[in-house]
């Protein structure tokens, strides 16, 4: 936790330099040492983009070589041939979007408490938050599933936001205390001399101060959600309730001979949140250096 | 009998009624959040115990038995349960190495904030953002079509023996960038003067390493490793990607089956149970072992 503290200063007071050490032989075998391993990390990526723009001939004839004729006409195709694309999109929309707004929000509230204030009640509050992170998924799941199958909440969308967030309550519970304690209180204090009430000073004094964070935890429970497989698998039981993890796996398994529409639907889902990363991104760095976030 | 001061019990009245609102306060504050993480964690891990001790078949069957330990005892001489647990160990243990050691490497190389690195920065971690299902699909493409024309070598997703290292390699490309941002952080915390002193007494690049940075680092190795080791441990989808694969059969997808696909919820369970008090036991002898080594700025 000293380190988190410590490391919250990125915003709040200056970063330490060491002295570098010289020579430009050092210097360009550093460069091309990094851009080698960038294009080996890269390559995945290049892979898909690849594989999603070549035709079905194409594809099948020179899988490396750069296409003849770049297409868009597989992504067309997966969105018209698929309904489980657009299925899939809409629902990891709508849960992806409540979840990580729920957990802004909660988190934040609990977060601030749990780092202003130490009497034993607060640590035993903070050690239950976090010991969530050491339970997986697959001790509760079966418990977890029942309840919420019994709330007729299994299969829809809500019922997953539920589970997502409350299972993701911990991690997030975890990374923006220890940012929080990096916040000097001085603020907070001259506020509530100056006469103003508790909620008020969260929401105009600290919350704002906690947007390197938020935006961080915004940005990675997206990551989280979105992403998520063993969550979905277990409450998402019907067609109509998959989400985009969910769907792949199925159109993979269905579509081993067209590997072009695979790869376009495998680009469209990741497209959304490289985009959002790529956006954010000063802020994601930054954010998960302050706070050692645990996910 | 002790005088009762009026303006002192006044004060302390006063006192009491403003801890009152405060700690009221305080607790609708983390009210939400606790709501939330009681419904879907506390609650039925406290659940999920008793049902460890049952022949609970179905999921929603009505009628169970208590067994007491049995179930315990027949996963831990199950040869099944034996194999997905050495899977899960081998894969955890290359995964934690690969990804601390790749990521410590990166972060000593890039670790200073200038536009050149900053951009390397954000292109490390982009792998983070892909899903686990995905980047196990085309990481099979990348090792049939990139990887085997390049060396000769066979895809290790479809070899017994290679498919742990296999999946490994995905998570460590995928997390590693997290691992080098944790590490950044912590270097940047370094201070200078250290580094000054050192090389004023002829310290070369080596000595700097096992002598400064290392024991600087330790909050950091201890944040990774704890984090990789959890993650590591409760590894489901790479596994369940190449399902067919015997031999990346993982704990968690054993868990999986048995609860949801075999029927057996209380074999299953107990499954589970083992897994957590794995991850507990081994999360809590990391941190105890390295916060020993540990040294205060």
């Amino acid at each position: 936790m000293a380190q988190t503290a410590r490391s919250a200063s990125v915003y709040f007071g200056k970063q330490a330099s060491h002295p570098p050490r010289r020579g430009i032989l050092r210097k360009a075998l550093r460069v091309i040492v990094l851009l080698i391993i960038v294009g080996i990390v890269l390559t995945p990526f290049y892979i898909s983009l690849l594989y999603s723009i070549k035709s079905h001939s194409d594809i099948s004839l020179n899988r490396l070589a750069w296409p003849q004729e770049p297409t868009l006409n597989n992504y067309v195709r997966v969105i018209q041939e698929n309904k489980y694309v657009a299925i899939g999109f809409k629902n990891s929309v709508l849960t992806t979007i409540p979840t990580t707004l729920i957990l802004l929000l909660t988190t934040s509230m609990a977060s601030y408490v749990l780092a202003r204030y130490n009497s034993k009640f607060y640590k035993v509050m903070y050690s239950l938050f976090i010991s969530g992170v050491l339970v997986p998924f697959q001790c509760i799941m079966l418990p977890l599933y029942v309840n919420i199958y019994n709330m007729g909440l299994a299969s829809t969308n809500l019922g997953f936001i539920i589970a997502r967030s409350g299972f993701q309550v911990s991690i997030s519970v975890l990374s923006v205390t220890g940012f929080v304690k990096g916040i000097p209180r001085d603020l907070e204090q001259a506020a509530s001399i100056d006469g103003c009430g508790r909620l008020r000073t969260f929401w105009q004094i600290v919350f704002p101060l906690m947007t390197p964070i938020n935006v961080t935890q915004l940005v990675l429970n997206t990551l989280f959600v979105w992403n998520d497989y063993s969550t979905a698998v277990v409450l998402l039981r019907e067609d109509s309730s998959r989400t985009l993890p969910l769907a792949q796996i199925i159109y993979f398994g269905e579509n081993m001979t067209e590997l072009n529409l695979a790869f376009a639907f495998f680009m469209l889902s990741m497209i959304p949140i490289l985009i959002l990363y790529l956006s954010t991104q000063r802020f994601i760095v930054a954010g998960i250096m302050s706070g050692a976030v645990k996910g | 009998m002790t005088a009762i001061n009026p303006i002192r019990l006044d004060r302390k009245r006063k006192l009491t009624r403003y801890a009152i609102r405060e700690h009221g306060g305080n607790i609708l504050f983390m009210l939400p959040a606790f709501a939330l993480f009681a419904f879907v964690v506390l609650v039925p891990f406290i659940q999920s115990i008793p049902v460890s001790f049952t022949d609970k078949k179905a999921i929603f069957a009505k009628q169970w038995n208590f067994v007491g330990l049995e179930n315990y005892i027949k996963l831990l001489k199950s040869s099944s349960f034996q194999d997905s647990f050495l899977h899960t160990a081998h894969f955890t243990i290359v995964y934690i190495l690969g990804a601390n050691i790749l990521g410590l490497a990166l972060a000593l190389m890039i670790w200073r904030s200038c536009r050149f690195n900053n951009v390397i920065r954000t292109l490390l971690f982009m792998p983070f953002t892909v899903s686990l299902v995905a980047a196990t699909k085309v990481w099979s493409y990348v090792y049939t079509d990139v990887l085997m024309p390049l060396t000769g070598m066979p895809s290790p997703l479809g070899i017994s023996s290679q498919v742990i290292y296999g999946l490994a390699a995905i998570a460590i490309w995928r997390d590693m960038g997290y691992c080098m941002l944790i590490y950044i952080a912590a270097l940047q915390s370094i201070p200078g003067e250290y580094y000054e002193a050192a090389r004023v007494e002829g310290a070369n690049f080596w000595h700097e390493f096992k002598c400064i940075t290392l024991p600087m680092i330790v909050p950091a190795i201890t944040a990774n490793v704890t984090l990789v080791l959890s993650w590591g441990l409760r590894c489901f989808d790479y596994s369940q990607m190449v399902i067919n694969m015997k031999a990346a059969k993982t704990t968690a997808v054993f868990v999986y089956e048995y609860i949801f696909g075999n029927s057996r919820a209380g074999l299953g369970q107990a499954g589970a149970i083992i897994l957590t008090l794995v991850l507990v036991i081994l999360s809590n002898i990391v941190t105890t072992v390295l916060r020993k080594r540990e040294v205060e700025v």
